[in-house]
């Protein structure tokens, strides 16, 4: 406690700058993993591909990703190296639910629709969408948590975030330090799933949630 | 009227087509059945007509315009189109549903609540009550009713209807023929109809199309098809009791003898009691019930006093016009009698 109290100041601006990275990574995420995943249903062959590499970038381990950008001059230290990570491993999450919670609407569903004369946007937008929001939405929170989670190692390439508090407390041996950023870290990340699932809620469409 | 001409589907990596060189014509206001074994090509004509599939040669005209030069969506907006497995949108209420091609069409709210008010009513269904639904809360005759409901919304002249009561029990599923015989009855519509059950053929189809391995193997009213099988395929298609099955075409007004004598209890008192002459005679008594029978033989065997006894003693049963002639049959098996009376209302009006 007496940490806190005596780091009110910093605590405050890693906090916000936790919140900044996190709130744009998942804001470029969205929009560019979205549309893509909901754009792959229309090939195979570009699905199969580009999911091979969500997965593959998934699999790099966010220590080696950072310090890869940080060597690529234009990225160097920083923001744009921290962001461009935070969306690529977003992608596996967001972009592969997206995809299989637009493909996999109930065939028969599919066939009605198609067969009263829906064209293919409408069927995207008034089927598609709302029936896959499920699945959509659980990548979503996902990739919320997850970025949060890994927004903490981009202290090592220079972010000024909660991760500092860790990284720092664990070269000096300061517990309270190490004590502070790891509770606030799992607190926000918790916070904002909370948050999210009771968005969930209100955009899950009823007829959804019915049960007789 | 639709027509095929020379309509052949073969699916891709297929060494045989899934429907071959297939012509025929279904009238307006006819109900068409499609029937065969499983795979034999029956749901794929079918989606070649709402252009779900495009077949590979051949043509399809409905009334005399051939269906690849009009716009995908809206020839298919213009036809109403039932599967076995429905597809609600679970997501959506019941109205919601229903009111889908309407909602194509643009058509003003007003219209859209009353037409589909107007529809679950004409289903059986109360629409206070299952308008505001979704459609894992109904049972799975409720959604196939809701299933022809939808298909129906802008009142197309065409429907589709594949295997359109397969998904519900048996008595359910009588239920619902019968229903919706009747409402073919008002509307009349040209109705493409699925089902590889003959029993169900035979009694929806003013027309049946047999079909086996993509071809054309009859076709034909039921009638013509029981009568005269065009080879054993068909045959055996349609199974051992082929005569049982033709019985079910015809109804008690069809088969029933309109002479028959009609006289009071009172006359056999009288001692030349005007006994008419006909093979039966109904006897009835001073409240003017029916109360029994006489055939010619029992006028010629006993005297006129024992005669309202013999009247008495046989089972009097009675049947109604729309009765099919195999229940009348088996009733008259049952009460070991030789004739029934046929009734119109409370109105005697013949025998069988
Ligand atoms: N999309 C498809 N791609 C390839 N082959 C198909 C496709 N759809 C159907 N077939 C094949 O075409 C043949 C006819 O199929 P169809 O669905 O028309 O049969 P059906 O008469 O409706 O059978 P069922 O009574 O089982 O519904 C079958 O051999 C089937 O395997
Ligand atoms: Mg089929």
């Amino acid at each position: 406690m007496q940490f806190v109290n005596q780091n009110s100041t910093t605590i405050v601006e890693y906090t916000q700058n936790h919140f900044e990275l996190v709130l744009t990574a998942v804001l470029i995420s969205l929009l560019l993993w979205v549309p893509s995943g909901i754009l792959l249903t229309k090939s195979d062959k570009w699905a199969r591909r580009a999911l091979a590499i969500a997965n593959i970038i998934f699999c790099i381990p966010s220590l080696s990703l950072f310090a890869v950008f940080v060597t690529i001059p234009f990225l160097g230290l920083g923001r744009q190296s921290a962001l461009l990570a935070l969306v690529l491993y977003a992608m596996m999450p967001l972009m592969r639910n997206v995809y299989d919670g637009v493909k996999n609407v109930d065939r028969n569903v599919l066939e009605a629709a198609k067969g009263m004369g829906m064209s293919t946007g409408r069927i995207m937008r008034e089927i598609r969408l709302p029936l896959g929001m499920p699945v959509i939405f659980a990548g979503f929170r996902i990739t919320v948590v997850m970025t949060t989670g890994i927004a903490a190692i981009a202290t090592y390439i220079g972010e000024r975030n909660l991760g500092r508090f860790i990284s720092e407390g664990l070269v000096r041996s300061n517990t309270n330090m190490i004590i502070t950023g790891a509770i606030l870290i799992s607190v926000i990340a918790v916070g904002l799933d909370t948050f999210l699932g009771l968005v969930e809620k209100r955009v899950v469409p009823r007829g959804l949630r019915v049960r007789r | 009227m639709i027509e095929l001409k020379g309509v052949t589907k073969l699916y891709q990596g297929q060494a045989v087509p899934a429907v071959q060189n297939l012509s025929l014509s279904i009238n307006r206001g006819e109900i068409c059945v499609f029937v065969g074994p499983s795979g034999c090509g029956k749901s794929t004509t079918l989606r070649m007509i709402n252009r779900m599939i495009e077949p590979s040669s051949g043509t399809i005209e409905i009334d005399g315009k051939n269906i690849m030069s009009s716009d995908p969506d809206s020839l298919r907006m213009g036809i109403g189109y039932v599967i076995q497995q429905i597809g609600l949108l679970p997501h959506r209420t019941i109205a919601e549903n229903i009111a889908i091609v309407p909602r194509l069409y643009k058509w003003p709210k007003e219209k859209i609540k009353s037409r589909v008010n107007e529809l679950l009513e004409m289903m059986g269904l109360d629409p206070a009550e299952t308008r505001n639904k979704y459609p894992s809360q109904l049972s799975g005759g409720q959604m196939q009713r809701v299933g022809v409901a939808r298909a129906m919304a802008v009142d197309p002249s065409i429907m589709l209807m594949d295997e359109p009561f397969g998904a519900v029990d048996p008595v359910a599923r009588n239920r619902l023929q019968d229903e919706f015989l009747r409402l073919q009855k008002e509307i009349n519509k040209t109705i493409v109809f699925v089902t590889h059950d003959i029993n169900e053929a035979i009694k929806m189809g003013d027309k049946i199309a047999i079909l086996n391995q993509g071809q054309l193997i009859q076709f034909g009213t039921p009638e013509e098809i029981l009568t005269d099988p065009a080879n054993d395929f068909v045959e055996n298609f349609i199974g051992y009791d082929r005569i049982v099955k033709k019985l079910n075409l015809y109804t008690v007004a069809e088969a029933m003898k309109t002479s028959f004598g009609l006289v009071d209890e009172a006359e056999f008192s009288g001692i030349n009691a005007k006994i008419p002459n006909a093979e039966v005679i109904f006897v009835r008594d001073q409240g003017e019930q029916l109360v029994g029978y006489l055939t010619a033989e029992d006028l010629s065997a006993q005297g006129a006093q024992r005669l309202t006894q013999v009247a008495r003693q046989k089972r009097l049963s009675f049947v109604k016009l729309n009765t099919p002639l195999p229940d009348a049959l088996s009733l008259m098996l049952e009460n070991d009698a030789d004739y029934v009376a046929v009734l119109d209302g409370d109105r005697l009006c013949g025998a069988i």
